[in-house]
């Protein structure tokens, strides 16, 4: 479904992703874990064209979305990204719209159908995530957690294949990363494809069913969980579990 | 103090400081706009010529590109033939709009750089067009950032206003100031600061409304 080879990609005189490789199935829930600097964000970012990368190839579905670095027009690009939603760590809620009108611009600006119908599957992913109360409200008065729940159904609205996730509970206290993990784990079991930036090493291992850990700008391990976090024999890593766990 | 006298006349002034007023208003703000939208655009001849503009008018007296406007563009070389503008406040306008398009279009540009770039990343992987982004969502913000400083302006020009008599206009202080020279009665001024205020009163209550309206 997804498929990196060699990704590249530099600020300056900064390399921040030097070669990555990746193979994502349909269904599959992938982990991106690693420390601080490692091109966690940055990889996640390109897959959805935030950032361009240098070299590599990214295929997405069978088409190029980069290919040795260079990238197509506006116009097919989005249309090769148009199955793949993002949410941020800051959840970017346009602030000045009441939730029902956060969910429906996209479906709306895109003529994904009628106004009535856009309106019922505002409704219907709002419902999923818990929030069918906070329809009318603005942003601001929701919690962090209720945000980013939101953030999510707004991704939604747009029927998905592939959802990125961008440390989506590191902005959020930790009493409130649960509800928007529980809603993650519910994406999963709906056979969504997702990858997911995170620190939360417990629901990596919970729900993932792969890991991939950065380190530096390369692949130092992707597999399941198990490969991963407990038999890569891997100094960095085991490094890296222990300061976080 | 004949106010039953003077303040009919003052109030004949007052049509022209309001008219100039909404006039400016009016054209300046979608004048500032566009030229924000040019300042900010990628091709740098543009954005160059448009900041030469904005250093221009904010950086000389509004007095002197109202003298210029009326006296000085038909002596331009060339094109000056073209440039003679016959109605004093057809001219007194132009310089008032073209000022204060410069002044609006700083402040239209703090208010664009205030808008978060996550809104600009949200709504590219939601899809939008670069134009539906802007009108939908950074338009709308950058709108609400400026509103004080766009409240504060408009308190400016109502004052500024008074400067168009220097092209023979008859405005509320034009009035005033030949009504005292009439009567020997300085009071008359105080009646006029009174107009002033309470014109820039109505300004910051309606001000006060509109930010009330576009809160999030």
């Amino acid at each position: 479904m997804i498929e990196v080879r060699h990704l590249k990609k530099s600020f300056g005189s900064l390399h921040v992703l030097r070669d990555i490789d990746l193979k994502v199935e349909k269904g599959d829930v992938v982990a991106i874990l690693g420390p601080s600097g490692s091109g966690k964000s940055t990889f996640l970012r390109s897959l959805i064209d935030l950032e361009e990368a240098d070299g590599g190839d990214i295929i997405i579905d069978g088409k190029y979305l980069c290919k040795d670095g260079k990238y197509p027009k506006n116009k097919e690009k989005k249309a090769i990204l148009d199955k793949t939603g993002m949410v941020f760590q800051h959840f970017n809620l346009f602030p000045h719209m009441d939730i029902e009108k956060n969910l429906m611009l996209a479906p709306l600006m895109q003529k994904k159908g009628s106004r009535a119908d856009i309106a019922a599957l505002a409704l219907e992913m709002l419902t999923k995530v818990g929030l069918a109360d906070k329809l009318h409200e603005m942003p601001k008065n929701l919690s962090g957690g209720q945000k980013q729940r939101v953030a999510i159904a707004r991704a939604l609205m747009l029927k998905p294949d592939v959802m990125l996730f961008d440390e989506p509970t590191s902005a959020l206290d930790p009493e409130l990363t649960g509800e928007v993990l529980n809603v993650i784990r519910e994406l999963s079991k709906e056979n969504m494809t997702m990858l997911i930036v995170t620190h939360e090493i417990g629901f990596a291992r919970e729900a993932a069913n792969k890991i991939l850990f950065l380190d530096g700008g390369y692949t130092a391990a992707f597999g399941s969980p198990e490969e991963v976090l407990e038999n890569s024999g891997s100094e960095r890593i085991n490094a890296f579990l222990k300061k976080v766990l | 103090m004949p106010l039953n006298e003077w303040i009919p006349q003052m109030l004949t002034g007052c049509e022209l400081t309001l008219k100039l007023f909404f006039i400016t208003i009016a054209l300046s703000m979608p004048l500032g706009l566009c030229l924000t939208f040019l300042y900010t655009s990628k091709n740098p001849v543009i954005s160059r010529i448009v900041g030469f503009y904005i250093l221009i008018m904010r950086g000389t007296p509004l007095l002197l590109q109202i003298f210029f406007v009326y006296f000085g563009l038909p002596y331009m070389p060339l094109v000056g033939k073209y440039l003679v503008i016959k109605d004093r406040f057809n001219a007194g306008a132009i310089a008032f709009i073209l000022n204060y398009g410069a002044y609006f279009a700083e402040i239209f540009r703090g208010g664009l750089l205030s808008v978060d770039k996550g809104q600009y990343e949200a709504a590219k992987v939601l899809g939008l067009t670069d134009m539906q982004t802007r009108t939908k969502i950074v338009l709308p913000q950058m709108f609400r950032i400026a509103l004080p400083a766009i409240s504060n302006e408009a308190i400016i020009l109502i004052k500024d206003t008074a400067l168009i008599t220097a092209i023979g206009l008859t405005d509320l202080l034009k009035v005033t100031q030949s009504i005292v020279n009439r009567t020997t009665q300085i009071s008359a001024f105080v009646v006029a600061a009174a107009f002033y205020l309470v014109m820039s009163y109505a300004l910051t209550f309606v001000f006060k409304l509109i930010e009330k309206k576009f809160e999030y």
